[in-house]
């Protein structure tokens, strides 16, 4: 299954850091060798300042007690330079932890900087050192510390670059703290800056909005509104575009999210061609099961592919999210996306059919004979589906739902007379005020 | 034959000509000898007046006629002269000097005719006559001699513009007379005059240079070829003569002749080779490398300017001479870095005295990139105007590696100086040599580049060799540094990425734009149809092209075709025509292509609109077969519009997708016998008939036959695609056609009748069920559909329409009163407006519409009367009652769109009131 993996792909977009859960969620599937999986964790932490952390996969990896000299050497590297880079940034931070101090700051940052400048000499290096600090503290896996203080920074930072740069780690540091409602709000304001910026050039935008989709994968998924939000998110042109030009594979999530979601929105037409237009540059299981649903017709192919949609969910790291009840572990999307799925099928299969055999019919639902005619019992029931169980010869039938001509004939009449009615009070109306003003 | 001699200026001249000739033999039946032509020429036209061709020769007439006039005055002017009568030829002088402005207007040619340098010359020569003869000039009467010699102050005057063309008419009346008042070729006969002492080869210099106007595919080069080698041995004589002594030569003396050439350039007399030749010869003797590259590039435009025409192409020895000349100058640049070209600055007087061991920058005037650009211009002209049947094409083609290889070189150039803009340029011309051409034409050229290196130092080495020992050795040697061979990757897709990335880096707009086309085109020829088609929608220049040059716009349409076809190839049917479809629809495919000069009947071209048309044509091999692509695009809209017409089949005009393809098929359909297809379009059309009845074999085979389909690389799998599609719209326009007849219809007997599966079948159908498209569901039990009997009867069917019309009406009527009244209500209602005496009177100045407003009004009140049970009644729900219903809606409506109060008696009595009143105001005032 590890050819649906897409964590290679996902994985250049994130911060070195988002990949670690990713990393660990693959560890517990088993998809690859171990070793494989521990090597690319140690790769990814020789470049940040997680030393210790390192050295302990080190250890798992070689099977020895031994840690390398510059591992020990960039140890003693790292903890000098966050003590040098903490004395830096002493002054502001002492500052802000005074609770009385904290409370003359203002609205206006002019006021602020002015104010500090004056009263406790803090100038434009104290608070690049705290930038500097607080992404230290983000490197070294302090992620709570380097939210404050990047908080903080963004309340004092007159410079509109550093400020985004400081958003963007901020966002990280409350995924990576699983803080999902303040991640929500720092995502919102990176996207609502990324849409107002003038880039450079188009490319960059193109490219911030792919790691903003990317990064918020996290969000969405753990969050409780976020199936919507996604699509809210990624359905938006400029999105959509983006994911067409350079990261065709998040369709996976957006689709998955179509699915999931309870009502139907009319965006989901526009959806199916935009799946049919990336065929070439893009497919997987979730994907190709839309296009067998909506586009080819083919529901034989469609319930194959729906038993792979379950495999691919179940492996990916941010749908295949496990809620634990006690120790009871269960896979909620899956199970949602299997049901929507099955009502997807159905439902069109209804569309155009006037009587199905219930054997069939149990088949193509991935159900029993038994199960499936309770299934259908309940939607007729919840009035979901105009139809009959005919029990003698084992069939569905549909109730016919053609449009009555003359219903329809009414329809077209129906709002005539009230619009002219309407059309005769204004002239009336008109008319009374020009009596009035005579 | 009648718009050749309107297009061609030769024709009417040639007849000029003969009367000349004729005036020359003998004076004085000049004029009944014109006079004469005239009239026989004026009867013919009388008689022949209903003859087409007589009708033409009244148009053609009006240069002539020009001409006629012009003759005639000279003949006046002659006549005064033998009379001794200068106040009449002064009149006449005045009078020719008229006509010849408007001889030149109507011939569009800047060159005086011969007749009037003629005229001007005899006029003189009288006029020095009569000035020597001092007796008779004190005879003369006073009005005369006045005149006499206002005359001469005037012809003096006058004489100078001509000066010129009236010494050289005086020099050698004869060639004046020969030679055709072509303009295109004025400056080659100056040339020619220069070499009065070899008439013969002078003949055949214009002969050439005439095969070269009409023909355009001679083979000029070899004729002209030994005259230049002949000169060029007689020049060298002269050259070596000044630089007898290679000792004596310094700096100095090659910088003044240098010097003096230059000047001469451009000068009326300089011969346009002789000036090249001189300057090669220069550059052996240059004495520092600055200096020789300062003549070089001098020899280089020198070369340029020996075609001086835009229509024709340089010499082809020329054009290798060229880039030979060429690549030593960037020889001269690699070997010396500190040399720099540039075209800003006016360099120093004495910047090239500099040597070798000079350590600073060097600056030199020139600008490669021009260079590089005019070769390839002329290497574009010279294959538009060979005829591509010829093994001379194939020969010139030959020539393009040498090409890319100096274009190659300029670029890495550039590149090392750092300006990336013209690298980008240059990169361009690269790719425009390679974009149209298939991975196969691709490797073609690369094992012709490498063969051609063992060739062509060979062919190279001897003339070299040659010259080497004619002419005294070059001071400044240059070895040759830079590649001689083009280095071509394995693939033509990796060049065309390191090109166009390099252009999309650094290019200016127009550069990147035409670097996107030609990327476009190539991937679509690379068959990779969905990228191209990113990348078209993705540079958005199908919304910028308008705005562009022509040239870009033909590769626009270049790319689009090539993108259509595609898209066919991979199968993609609607893309293709959506692709092709805009092209067919003006009927001007050959224009828009630029393969091919189009004929219209409506509107007859000028010469100068042909001229440019024919300047922009592609060269042959770089043509898009035009059969395939009609093919191609046919068949698309077959494809479209067959299962399109039998699903519309009672209103046929409603939904169109093609309609070149619906013409073509109502054409085809008047015909009251059809043959045996022919051409593309009768088996198109030959396959749509038997399409239409579900006949998919016989469709497939038609289309089949067509031989163009060799064309195509993967022709198999192309047609199986074919076949597969026309079997799928057999199916569905068997459906639409035939579902009213059957009531059921087993999905075997479907699949069996169209050769398709079942799975295939089941999804067909299944997608026109989905869509409405047919009115029938599946029984899966007993595998078949059944049908739903949906059609409307007449009465039904004209129901609906009655209500689309009503609908049209109320909107109409909603429209109009927005206008009058404003969408927004009274709120909004400007003040002018509630002036009763404006409005009134605007209404009665349209009486359609107050009287409209009357009917609409009386209408209203029966409403009211109808509606205020409901309305008292406070209901707010959708009472059966029509107009309680209706009340109802307007009170809502207003009570939401407006603040007002609503649901009150006594306010509806009130407005019942104000409507009468209305209305009886309005008849007062109307």
């Amino acid at each position: 299954m590890a050819n649906y993996d897409l964590t290679p792909r996902i994985a250049p977009n994130l911060d070195r850091h988002l990949v670690f859960p990713l990393l660990e969620f693959l560890q517990e599937r088993q998809l690859y060798p171990d070793q494989d999986i521990l090597r690319a964790k140690l790769e990814l932490l020789n470049q940040t300042n997680m030393v210790d952390y390192a050295m302990d996969i080190h250890r798992a990896f070689y099977h020895t007690e031994d840690v390398p000299q510059d591992m020990v050497d960039r140890r003693a590297e790292v903890v000098a330079r966050l003590k040098a880079l903490e004395e830096g940034a002493s002054p502001l931070v002492s500052f802000l932890q005074n609770e009385n101090a904290y409370q003359e700051l203002r609205a206006e940052k002019q006021y602020n900087l002015q104010m500090l400048n004056e009263r406790y000499q803090i100038g434009p290096e104290q608070i690049e050192a705290l930038y500097q600090y607080a992404k230290f503290q983000f490197e070294c896996g302090n992620y709570s510390g380097a939210a404050d203080y990047l908080y903080l920074y963004r309340t004092l930072c007159t410079n509109s670059e550093r400020s985004l740069s400081a958003l963007w780690g901020k966002l990280a540091a409350e995924i990576l703290m699983q803080n999902w409602d303040i991640a929500l709000d720092e995502l919102n304001r990176v996207k609502e800056i990324i849409d107002s910026k003038s880039f450079s050039s188009p490319l960059n935008q193109v490219q911030n909005r792919i790691w903003l989709m990317h990064w918020s994968l996290f969000i969405f998924f753990n969050h409780d509104n976020g199936r919507t939000q996604i699509i809210d998110l990624f359905n938006q042109d400029k999105y959509l575009n983006a994911i067409q030009t350079s990261a065709p594979h998040l369709l996976r999530y957006l689709a998955t999210a179509f699915v999931v979601n309870k009502r139907r929105r009319p965006q989901f037409k526009d959806f199916i061609k935009v799946i049919q237009q990336e065929q070439y540059s893009y497919e997987d299981p979730i994907t190709e099961f839309l296009a067998c649903v909506y586009v080819k017709y083919d529901f034989d192919a469609a319930q194959q592919k729906m038993r792979e949609c379950e495999e691919v969910i179940l492996n990916d790291p941010f749908l295949g999210k496990r809620a634990e009840e006690g120790n009871f572990a269960s896979v909620p999307l899956r199970d949602e996306f299997l049901e929507n799925a099955r009502l997807f099928i159905f439902e069109t299969y209804c569309r155009i059919h006037q009587r199905i055999d219930m054997g069939v019919l149990a088949e193509k639902l991935n159900l029993n004979y038994e199960e499936a005619e309770r299934w259908i019992v309940n939607l007729i029931r919840t009035s979901k589906l105009d139809a009959k169980i005919d029990s003698k010869t084992g069939t569905v039938l549909m109730e016919p739902n053609q449009p009555n001509v003359y219903e329809q004939l009414i329809d077209h009449t129906k709002a005539l007379s009230g619009r002219t009615y309407k059309l005769v009070s204004q002239l009336l109306e008109h008319a009374q005020t020009q009596q009035a003003a005579r | 034959m009648a718009s050749r001699f309107w297009t061609q200026g030769g024709d009417s001249e040639t007849e000029e000509e003969e009367s000349d000739y004729e005036q020359e033999d003998n004076e004085v039946p000049v004029e009944d000898i014109n006079k004469a032509a005239k009239s026989k020429y004026l009867q013919g036209s009388d008689t022949e007046s209903d003859d087409e061709d007589g009708q033409k020769r009244v148009v053609k007439s009006v240069k002539d006629k020009r001409f006629e006039e012009m003759t005639a005055t000279i003949d006046q002017m002659k006549n005064a002269m033998k009379i001794n009568d200068w106040v009449s030829l002064q009149e006449s002088f005045d009078k020719i000097n008229k006509q010849l402005e408007k001889v030149m207007r109507v011939n569009e040619s800047d060159r005086v005719p011969n007749v009037y340098i003629k005229a001007l010359v005899m006029l003189e020569d009288f006029l020095n006559q009569a000035l020597a003869n001092k007796e008779a000039k004190k005879k003369m009467s006073s009005s005369n001699a006045k005149a006499l010699n206002s005359m001469k102050q005037k012809l003096k005057k006058n004489n100078k513009q001509y000066e010129e063309m009236i010494n050289k008419y005086r020099e050698n009346p004869e060639v004046e007379e020969e030679e055709d008042g072509d303009d295109d070729d004025e400056d080659g006969e100056e040339e020619d005059s220069e070499f009065e002492e070899d008439p013969s080869k002078l003949g055949m210099e214009s002969d050439a240079e005439e095969d070269e106007d009409k023909e355009a595919g001679e083979d000029d080069a070899n004729e002209t070829g030994p005259g230049w080698e002949k000169m060029m041995s007689k020049k060298d004589k002269l050259m070596d003569k000044q630089f007898k002594d290679p000792s004596q030569i310094t700096w100095d003396t090659v910088n003044k002749k240098f010097k003096e050439i230059v000047a001469a350039r451009g000068r009326k007399g300089t011969g346009r080779i002789e000036l090249v030749e001189q300057l090669t010869f220069l550059t052996r003797v240059a004495k520092t490398p600055a200096q020789k590259l300062e003549i070089l590039f001098s020899v280089v435009s020198a070369q340029f300017d020996v075609n001086p025409s835009l229509n024709t192409h340089m010499p082809i020895n020329v054009w290798k001479k060229c880039v030979q000349n060429l690549l030593t100058i960037l020889d001269i640049l690699t070997q010396y870095a500190n040399i720099v070209v540039d075209d800003m600055v006016e360099p120093d007087e004495n910047e090239t005295q500099k040597g070798t061991d000079y350590n600073g920058a060097i600056r030199i005037w020139g600008n490669l990139v021009a260079f590089l650009e005019r070769i390839d211009v002329e290497f574009f002209k010279s294959l538009q105007v060979i005829d591509p049947h010829t093994r001379e094409y194939i020969e010139r083609l030959r020539d393009e590696p040498t090409l890319a290889v100096l274009s190659q070189n300029v670029q890495e150039y550039l590149e090392r100086a750092g300006d990336n803009k013209g690298a980008a340029k240059v990169a361009l011309k690269r790719v425009e040599l390679i974009y149209y051409k298939p991975q196969e034409v691709y490797d073609a050229m690369r094992k012709l580049a490498e063969q051609n290196e063992g060739g062509e130092g060979e062919t190279d080495g001897e003339p070299k060799a040659v010259e080497e020992s004619r002419a005294p050795p070059s001071f400044v040697a240059t070895p040759e540094i830079v590649p001689r061979k083009p280095t071509f990757p394995e693939s033509s897709r990796t060049l065309m990425d390191i090109l166009v990335s390099l252009i999309y880096r650094s290019g200016d707009e127009r550069t990147k734009a035409r670097a996107m086309l030609c990327d476009i085109y190539h991937h679509a020829l690379l068959d990779e149809f969905s990228t191209s088609r990113d990348l078209l929608l993705m540079s958005h220049l199908q919304d910028s092209i308008q705005h562009m040059d022509i040239s870009t716009q033909i590769l626009f349409n270049r790319a689009m075709a090539q993108l259509g076809l595609s898209a066919v190839r991979v199968g993609l049917i609607a893309e293709g025509h959506s692709c092709l479809c805009e092209l067919y629809s003006a009927g001007r495919v050959k224009e828009l292509l630029a393969q091919g000069v189009s004929q219209s009947r409506f509107h007859e071209k000028t010469p100068e609109q042909e001229r440019m048309e024919r300047r922009r044509q592609m060269p042959y091999h770089m043509h898009i077969n035009l059969e395939l692509l009609e093919a191609v695009h046919l068949i698309c809209a077959m494809l479209l519009e067959v299962p399109n017409m039998a699903a519309n089949s009672h209103d046929a005009k409603r939904k169109v997708i093609s309609k070149t393809f619906r013409r073509l098929l109502e054409v085809s359909e008047r015909q009251t016998f059809t043959g045996p297809p022919e051409n593309v379009r009768d088996h198109v059309m030959a396959a749509t008939r038997a399409l239409r009845q579900g006949d998919y074999q016989k469709a497939f085979d038609v289309i089949n036959s067509l031989d163009i389909w060799r064309l195509l690389r993967n022709k198999d799998s192309v047609l199986e695609m074919l076949r597969a599609k026309i079997k799928e719209e057999a199916l569905r326009t068997y459906l639409f056609t035939y579902s009213s007849s059957y009531d059921s219809l087993s999905l075997d007997q479907l699949a069996k009748m169209f050769d398709l599966s079942d799975k295939q079948t089941h999804s067909i159908v299944s997608k026109m069920m989905i869509t409405e498209e047919l009115h029938a569901s599946w029984d899966q039990p007993t595998r078949c559909m059944v049908f739903h009997d949906v059609e409307h009867t007449r009465l039904q069917a004209l129901a609906f329409h009655l209500t689309e019309k009503l609908t049209v009406l109320a909107e109409s009527n909603e429209r109009a009163q927005e206008s009058r009244i404003g969408g927004g209500g009274l709120e909004n209602l400007p003040l002018r407006r509630r002036d009763g005496h404006d409005y009134a009177a605007a209404a009665a100045a349209s009486g359609g519409t107050a009287r409209w407003q009357d009917l609409s009004f009386s209408q209203g009140r029966h409403g009211t009367g109808g509606g205020r049970t409901g309305y008292n009644a406070g209901g707010r729900t959708y009472s059966g009652q029509a107009g309680g219903f209706s009340r109802d809606r307007t009170g809502q409506s207003r009570g939401v769109g407006r603040t007002y109060q609503t649901g009150s008696a006594a306010r509806a009595s009130q407005m019942d009131g104000s409507t009468r009143m209305v209305s009886l105001n309005r008849g007062a005032y109307a």
